[in-house]
């Protein structure tokens, strides 16, 4: 029995082949962008959950309550993680500091520095034994006891092979780290899963740490507990049958206990569940991208929507050819076939489609893989085949099959045997083109909706892109180095003989451009007041010639000077109105206390720029002179055109940093970098409009190259009474240009609404235009047309003869 | 074996009823070759598909083997006509895309016969019609004759107790539609198959052992009457 369905399927297929081609492509295209979807989603769940005691781990937050704002941290005190290890013995808690950006320069021994040196990526992770009693890592030589020892680093294998050629060679090798710590490889791990936000690759002991703080900056205020660092990081693991709720109620009489409450911040502790760090958008983690749980819920939507529409083209076109198998379902019929062995033929047919469909779908997939990262926050190559991925691909084809199939079987399976042998089966029977039109509504929706949202975000992105910053972006290169005593020293040097260059214009040393994602906040002071005030100032540090490189604009007084930058301040915009005052110049004079240090003089105010991503909003902004955090280099060019003067720059750094590898990049590309998200998400909103263009296209073409044969004999009668072929085109385009802009008055105020509500997470954002919607009913009327155009003209040219005999 | 009583069909045709069948009573029994006879449009197809149950009867009671088909649900009624009819067409009806002996394979397959049982069944119908060599041909490369040949091989396949027959030489020239009367003629004969069919010309109708001429849907009596007087 299912040979001779099998046999009649694929001739089917193969005689109908325009049809089959239509189906087989339309849902093979939506089957390719679903995997690809279900891959992303499965990746983006598939974070972390590989520790064994997933479950029972946490991570410790910080949370800052003051009068205008609650803010989130992911730093906790350094005296925290004894306290808490007092406070709660139940619980096993493991801390670890992380450096980014810090050089490790491979050692022939102890003594000798060898010429290689890197930075790696994924930062260095200076940890305690317990953070390992708490994440999984598969130890290949060693273990975590090492790290009980100051001056014993762990590697993972490939960064092993990496420095040393093999890891069994790491072992007991020598590494420093930023010129300055020697540490002495005791251990090797496996290389960390990459759907992880725990990157361990170079996993220094924390004691290690804890006897070189002065690196990092620290004295003694590392014991104070109004210092944190989100570098500083406490985790979890609660016994088994324990409540985290249980533990975060403690966590408030431990907060009370230890913090200055006097302060009008309140600080408290909770703990934040494993899972949950890969999508909390408040915090930050160690790895390379947070994701939003409402993008990938709007994914999974687009991914289930896309699918529906190629089913929508399925039952259309299928329905539309039942009418041409009504005769073999007659047969049957009076061969005594009885109604659900009908079904289950046509059943099984559409089955057989979805499969080609399916395999057709998994080459897309695997073709489109690579590029997936141009779409997704997703830098790694994921892998097709997998256990969860099969089991999706039979689970998704089993229910297309049958969305796509059923209504179709219930159809054919009810024709009268009679009146299907002699043909007498018209559209009236198959359904009629009403539901088809209910179904092409749909479609055209969705695709407009898609339209629509791409228009807006690409129009968002650019807007962002062109905005006025505040501060000239162009040509300034910036070099990242260190801020260790050694690397300052020898700053007036590099900067003279790079002012030597022709190319270079100025020189400003900083820890931070304008516009960056880091923020430095602190409490502060306005105007010898002893009171601080109720909300947070953001500060940036450069030198005198930070304004200047920069190309900030001044709205009064000056920039500070050499002589008097450590008494003297400037302000933004921003903070002078914050604090009450209107004119530029009424601020000038003025005194702000930042933090607990002494009041300076306000020499000038700037005009606003953007310190973060377009996002977030100004913030009131403090400019001062800081020389112990320069680590970056700006260098402002005479044109963006590096050109040689690249290696020359490259050559004075070599000179006074032989030691220290460089990362150089422009401002303008960093600056790119903070819309990176939004970049990818614009694209995905247009790779996935153009796929559901696509779909609909096809659906639209299959239609109505079903209603040229269902026309033909009226088609035939309008020539034979003398129908121009552009009166007969118009008969064809004017249904669907109605149905097209019914679909246009459910998709423009849904997608309205939708991007309206995407566009509140910028503070600097386009108004939607009417021309939006405009163009989005256009592109698809055209689009339509188009699709339709070519069948149309070929029926209204048919020669009507040939029509009229047919009947 | 078959009995019409009162057998009614119509349409609704705007606020009139248009008749296809009045008022039908007729009788036939097993063995016995009848043909229909009558104008277009005289009900002949109708009356045949109704016998065929594969179409119903407004009003009227149908007796087939002394089961009252009028009474029985559509499976009841399936699992009859699928051991005892046979359907052969003016138009052939095969189906396009399956070969020759698919297409005769097909009745047994909703029948539930065992593959090896089919194939044994099949080969004895192309032997039995010498149309071994055009198994693996699909329809539209058979001519007319070979094409009705195919149908009425299909429609024996099941081994059926009646054949239905609705203008099976219509769309065949005169030599082939010699051939297949003769065929009928000699199942009807030498196999005992009951034959009822449906057609135009005289001289089919000739083949048969009684004639029933329809007029408008009712049984024209005047008509049988002087057809007998003229045989």
């Amino acid at each position: 029995m299912f040979k001779n369905y099998f046999t009649i399927a694929l001739r089917n297929i193969k005689r109908h082949r325009s049809h089959s081609v239509i189906n087989i492509a339309g849902l093979a295209i939506a089957l390719a962008a679903t995997i690809v979807i279900f891959l992303v989603l499965q990746h983006e769940y598939s974070y972390d959950t590989y520790h064994k005691n997933a479950d029972r781990i946490y991570q410790v937050i910080k949370k800052d309550v003051s009068p205008t704002e609650t803010g989130f941290q992911v730093g906790v005190p350094f005296p925290a993680t004894r306290a808490l290890r007092q406070d709660f013995p139940q619980v096993t808690f493991g801390e670890l500091y992380k450096s980014f950006g810090s050089q490790l320069t491979v050692m022939k021994d102890p003594n000798t520095i060898s010429s290689r040196r890197f930075i790696e990526e994924s930062g260095v992770f200076f940890a305690d034994p317990e953070i390992f009693s708490i994440f999984d890592v598969k130890w290949m030589a060693g273990s975590a006891a090492v790290l009980k020892e100051p001056g014993k680093l762990v590697l993972a294998k490939s960064i092993a092979e990496k420095y040393f050629g093999t890891w069994q060679s790491a072992m007991d090798g020598y590494l420093k780290i930023d010129n300055n710590i020697l540490v002495q490889v005791a251990g090797i791990i496996e290389d960390v899963p990459s759907n992880s936000d725990f990157p361990f690759a170079v996993i220094p002991s924390y004691k290690t740490f804890e006897s070189n703080q002065q690196y990092f900056n620290y004295g003694e205020q590392i014991n104070d507990w109004g210092l944190s660092t989100s570098d500083h990081q406490v985790y979890a693991l609660l016994p088994e049958n324990m409540k985290a709720a249980s533990i975060d109620a403690n966590l408030e009489t431990f907060s009370r206990k230890y913090y200055r409450m006097e302060s009008a911040t309140k600080t408290s502790h909770f703990l934040q569940p494993l899972k949950n760090i890969h999508f909390d958008t408040r915090l930050e983690n160690n790895g390379d991208h947070i994701s939003n749980k409402t993008s990938l819920n709007t994914l999974a939507l687009i991914g289930v929507l896309i699918v529906l529409m190629a089913c929508i083209n399925f039952i259309n076109l299928s329905t539309a050819l039942a009418a041409k198998r009504g005769k073999e379902v007659g047969i049957r019929k009076v061969m005594g076939s009885s109604k659900t062995q009908l079904r289950t033929q046509v059943l099984f047919e559409t089955g057989l489609i979805v499969l080609f469909a399916g395999m057709t779908a998994v080459l897309l997939a695997w073709l489109a893989l690579p590029y997936l990262r141009y779409i997704a926050d997703i830098q790694q190559q994921l892998t097709l085949i997998n256990t969860g991925s099969i089991l999706f691909l039979v689970i998704t084809l089993v229910v297309t099959t049958i969305l796509a199939g059923f209504y179709p079987s219930l159809i054919l399976s009810s024709f009268q045997p009679v009146e299907a042998i002699k043909n007498k089966i018209n559209n009236t029977r198959v359904g009629g083109l009403s539901l088809r039109r209910v179904l092409v509504v749909l479609q055209f929706a969705f695709s407009q909706l898609l339209i629509i949202a791409t228009i807006i975000a690409v129009g968002q992105m650019n807007f962002i892109r062109t905005a006025d910053i505040g501060f000239d972006k162009e040509a300034v290169l910036l070099l990242q180095g260190n801020n260790d005593s050694t690397s300052l020293a020898r700053q007036a040097a590099f900067k003279s003989d790079l002012l030597k260059l022709p190319a270079v214009k100025s020189v400003s040393f900083t820890m931070d451009p304008p516009s960056s994602l880091n923020s430095w906040t602190t409490n502060f002071a306005f105007n010898n007041n002893t009171e601080d005030l109720p909300f947070s100032l953001y500060l940036k540090t450069g030198d005198e010639h930070y304004a200047g490189t920069f190309g900030m604009n001044l709205l009064a007084g000056r920039f500070y000077t050499t002589a008097d930058s450590a008494r003297k301040v400037v302000i933004n915009e921003t903070l002078m109105q914050k604090v009450g005052i209107k004119e530029p110049s009424e601020a000038i004079g003025k005194t702000i206390r930042i933090g607990a240090g002494k009041f300076r003089e306000i020499v000038g105010v700037v005009r606003d720029f953007k310190n973060n991503s377009l996002r977030d909003g100004i913030q009131p902004t403090a400019i001062i002179s800081y020389p112990a955090f320069y680590s970056l280099t700006a260098i402002k060019l005479k044109s963006n055109n590096l050109g040689k003067s690249g290696e020359a720059i490259q050559q004075v750094w070599d000179k006074h940093y032989p030691e220290y590898a460089a990362e150089t990049r422009f401002l303008d590309e960093s600056i790119n970098e903070f819309y990176q998200q939004e970049e990818r998400l614009s694209r995905l909103y247009k790779v996935y409009a153009t796929l559901a263009i696509i779909i609909s296209c096809l659906g639209l073409y299959g239609l109505v190259s079903f209603m040229a044969v269902q026309k033909n004999k009226e088609v035939g009668i309008r020539k034979v009474l003398g129908a121009s072929v552009g009166s007969i085109v118009y008969l064809f385009s004017k249904e669907f240009t109605v149905l097209i802009l019914i679909a246009f008055a459910l998709a423009a105020p849904a997608g309205w609404y939708l991007m309206n509500n995407w566009l509140q997470n910028f503070t600097y954002r386009i108004d939607i235009g009417a021309w939006v919607f405009i163009l989005a009913v256009l592109a698809s009327v055209i689009i339509a047309w188009l699709t339709v155009g070519y069948k149309a003209i070929s029926a209204a040219t048919a020669n009507p003869v040939k029509s009229l005999k047919s009947e | 074996m078959i009995k019409l009583k009162n057998i009614t069909k119509w349409v609704n045709n705007g606020n009139n009823r248009v008749f296809l069948l009045k008022d039908i009573n007729l009788q036939f029994n097993e063995g016995e070759f009848i043909s229909i006879m009558g104008p277009s449009g005289s009900g002949k197809s109708t009356l045949l598909n109704v016998i065929g149950m594969i179409d119903d009867a407004d009003e009227g009671e149908y007796h087939f083997l002394d089961q009252a088909v009028h009474e029985m649900k559509e499976k009841q009624r399936a699992l009859l006509y699928k051991q005892h009819i046979g359907f052969v067409f003016q138009a052939y009806h095969l189906i396009d895309e399956l070969t020759v002996y698919e297409n005769i394979e097909t009745p047994l397959l909703y029948q539930n016969i065992k593959s090896s049982d089919r194939k044994a069944m099949v080969a004895d119908m192309l032997d039995r019609f010498n149309i071994v060599g055009k198994k693996d041909l699909f329809p539209n490369q058979l001519s007319g004759g070979q094409q009705q040949l195919v149908g009425i091989a299909r429609a024996l396949i099941g081994a059926p107790t009646v054949i239905l027959a609705d203008e099976p030489t219509g769309n065949l020239n005169s030599k082939q539609g010699e051939e297949i009367m003769e065929l009928f003629r000699e199942l009807n004969e030498k196999d005992g198959v009951t034959i009822i069919q449906v057609t135009h010309s005289e001289k089919n109708a000739a083949y048969g052992n009684r004639i029933i001429h329809l007029l408008d849907g009712r049984v024209d009596h005047h008509a049988m009457e002087q057809y007998t007087k003229t045989v």
